[in-house]
């Protein structure tokens, strides 16, 4: 007690004697604990994003030392005359979309199912949970071989005539192949997520509604669903950002293809850096691809920021 | 307001158990058909390539081990597996203490130095990794982290940060500063303080940043693909598994062990830990 006390005294005497020193140990402290997260973050994302932005204006081949400055004629070649960007734009756009809407209103539809009160619930979330703990490159192979080779056994038994299709050797098929593996993936993810927006309603709205005469439908539609507006919100930013990095699976499952067919972005700007070597195209897509992210994302949390309700 | 009579209510709660248990059958179903897939992964990764040919969807009659045991020495199964719990280890361990201690000075120091270092530190979690990947490679040469195991896990540190600096710092707000100014009085240095007094009032979302990196980390394939591809010993389990399925194995059923392999450990664990995983995972959705 006395020492803490003297202690406690010395440390004041210090900060009165020599405020500017106390002041300056405070910003070293400061600086000292920050500074790993400035360095990491600085070297792993800054300093490559940087370079990212500045490359799109050169020529670049990854190997040799000398890069060519060739002004915004990477930009130009990317917007307009690359049939195979644009290509992958829609098809990332596409992909988004129905992942999207899929995404949330099954998950949606599960999670008001489990949160009712059953035995099972726990033991069913479990089961749309697990794909989501895989990896998705891994995901991308398991669909691989229940398209190619699962499928084709699956029609000798049932004999349902669209197992006999070929779901990723089709180009207007491998659309639908893309989404239906990704929404199998992460579908699981935004149960749990709307499952815990459920739980935060207060019972007492729901009782208060019940009570006044309200059916099943017009509670979900006029109750839950304004009140669980900030999950819409998590679930309808996270699909769409996921949705347009979709990687991946695209690329052990269907490498782009038949053709460019299911030519992501993400796996384009890939391609053409590290297959074809054209590191400075790669990069102004890449950075075209960054300013439709923050655009759509910006949207998203205004948009939403008008519909959000305060009981 | 009129009392509604006992008989009604009675119908209505056993109405809402038919309808429950007609619900709970379907979503069986439904759950049962949802992992059908994976189902039959697992049961063709024991048989032998004629008996597949004949169906992919009976039951292997003659279960064959050995597809695991030449798939578990092909690839190098424990070298694998060591590798990604390094990397994975190395990779959350640095962004905990890293994250930890600067939204812990963030928090606590508020001027507008810290403010707009803030904002900067946490402003990556809105940019995506496929925006600067073209050049991160040549950077990473440039700093001799491409290529090794460590420099793999290191690499994570500055993934992993920005959104767990976020994730602290929110939840630092609803600890009293009276607790690290107290433990100050008693002469402590800010450093023994953050770990004696603070670090350990953080562990709920010290497990959310864990759960969520350990899962990135541990699945990931486009950063390991980049940086330690050329080095067969240095392949973690994503890509171990992803570059024997791509290029060297034509076997399906040898593919499908590998999958299994790959994807086995993050399931089991997922049951075996799933509260945690689950409400580490929402925590994260939820606050980022």
């Amino acid at each position: 007690m006395n020492k803490k006390h003297t202690t406690e005294k010395k440390s004041k005497e210090k900060a009165e004697r020599k405020p500017r020193s106390l002041k300056a140990v405070n910003r070293m402290e400061t600086v000292m604990y920050t500074l790993p997260a400035v360095i990491v973050i600085a070297a792993m994302i800054f300093v490559p994003f940087c370079l990212s932005m500045a490359y799109s204006f050169m020529k670049w081949n990854g190997v040799s030392s000398q890069s060519v400055f060739v002004g915004l004629a990477n930009y130009k070649k990317a917007l307009l005359n690359d049939a195979g960007f644009r290509h992958s734009v829609i098809f990332t756009a596409e992909y988004t979309a129905a992942y999207f809407v899929l995404s949330n209103a099954l998950a949606l539809l599960l999670a008001a199912a489990l949160s009712r009160k059953m035995h099972l619930a726990s033991l069913l979330r479990t089961v749309f949970f697990i794909p989501y703990v895989m990896s998705m490159a891994i995901v991308g192979f398991i669909w691989k071989f229940i398209f190619s080779q699962g499928f084709s056994s699956l029609y000798d038994l049932f004999g349902w005539k669209w197992l006999n299709y070929s779901w990723l050797g089709s180009p207007k098929l491998v659309y639908f192949s893309v989404v239906l593996v990704g929404v199998w993936y992460s579908l699981g993810f935004y149960v749990v997520l709307y499952i815990a927006g459920l739980k935060s309603i207060p019972n007492d709205v729901l009782e208060a509604s019940e009570i006044d005469g309200a059916g099943a439908a017009r509670r979900f539609f006029s109750i839950k669903l304004p009140l669980l507006m900030p999950s819409v919100c998590t679930c309808t930013l996270l699909s769409v950002t996921s949705g347009l990095q979709v990687f991946d699976v695209i690329m052990t499952m269907t490498k782009g293809g038949p053709g460019t067919s299911s030519m992501s972005l993400t796996y384009g700007i890939y391609q053409e850096a590290f297959t074809n070597q054209r590191y400075g195209l790669a990069a102004a897509k890449s950075v075209i691809y960054f300013i439709v992210i923050m655009i759509l994302t910006q949207l998203i949390l205004k948009g939403f920021r008008k519909k959000e309700v305060d009981l | 307001m009129k009392r509604r009579s006992n008989p009604t209510r009675l119908g209505r709660s056993g109405r809402e158990k038919l309808t429950n248990v007609i619900l709970e059958v379907v979503l069986l179903l439904v759950g049962a058909f949802y992992l059908y897939p994976v189902f039959l992964i697992c049961i063709n990764s024991v048989k032998t390539p004629q008996e597949m040919a004949k169906s992919i969807t009976a039951l292997p009659k003659d279960i064959q081990w050995s597809n695991y045991a030449d798939v578990f020495k092909d690839i190098s199964y424990p070298m694998l597996l060591r590798n990604t719990i390094l990397v994975t280890a190395i990779g959350v361990v640095g962004v905990i203490v890293i994250s930890s201690l600067a939204a812990y000075i963030l928090n606590r120091r508020r001027t507008s130095y810290t403010k707009a270092l803030r904002a900067v530190l946490i402003a990556p979690i809105l940019i995506p990794f496929h925006t600067f990947m073209v050049m991160l490679l040549k950077v990473m040469v440039n700093l001799h982290l491409a290529g090794s195991v460590w420099g793999l896990g290191i690499q994570y540190w500055g993934f992993c940060t920005p959104m767990a600096i976020f994730i602290y710092y929110n939840f630092m707000d609803t600890i009293p500063k009276e607790m690290d100014e107290s433990a100050k009085m008693d002469g402590a240095s800010t450093l023994y303080s953050f770990f004696h007094v603070i670090f350990p009032l953080l562990r709920p979302v010290t497990i959310t940043v864990l759960v969520l990196d350990i899962m990135w980390i541990w699945n990931d394939l486009i950063l390991p693909l980049l940086m330690v591809n050329t080095n067969v010993a240095t392949r973690t389990l994503t890509l171990g598994v992803y570059s024997y399925i791509g290029h060297f194995v034509s076997n399906w059923n040898y593919a499908l062990c590998a999958m299994v392999m790959s994807v086995g450990p993050s399931v089991v664990i997922f049951i075996l830990l799933q509260k945690y995983i689950v409400d580490g995972v929402v925590a994260g959705a939820i606050k980022g």
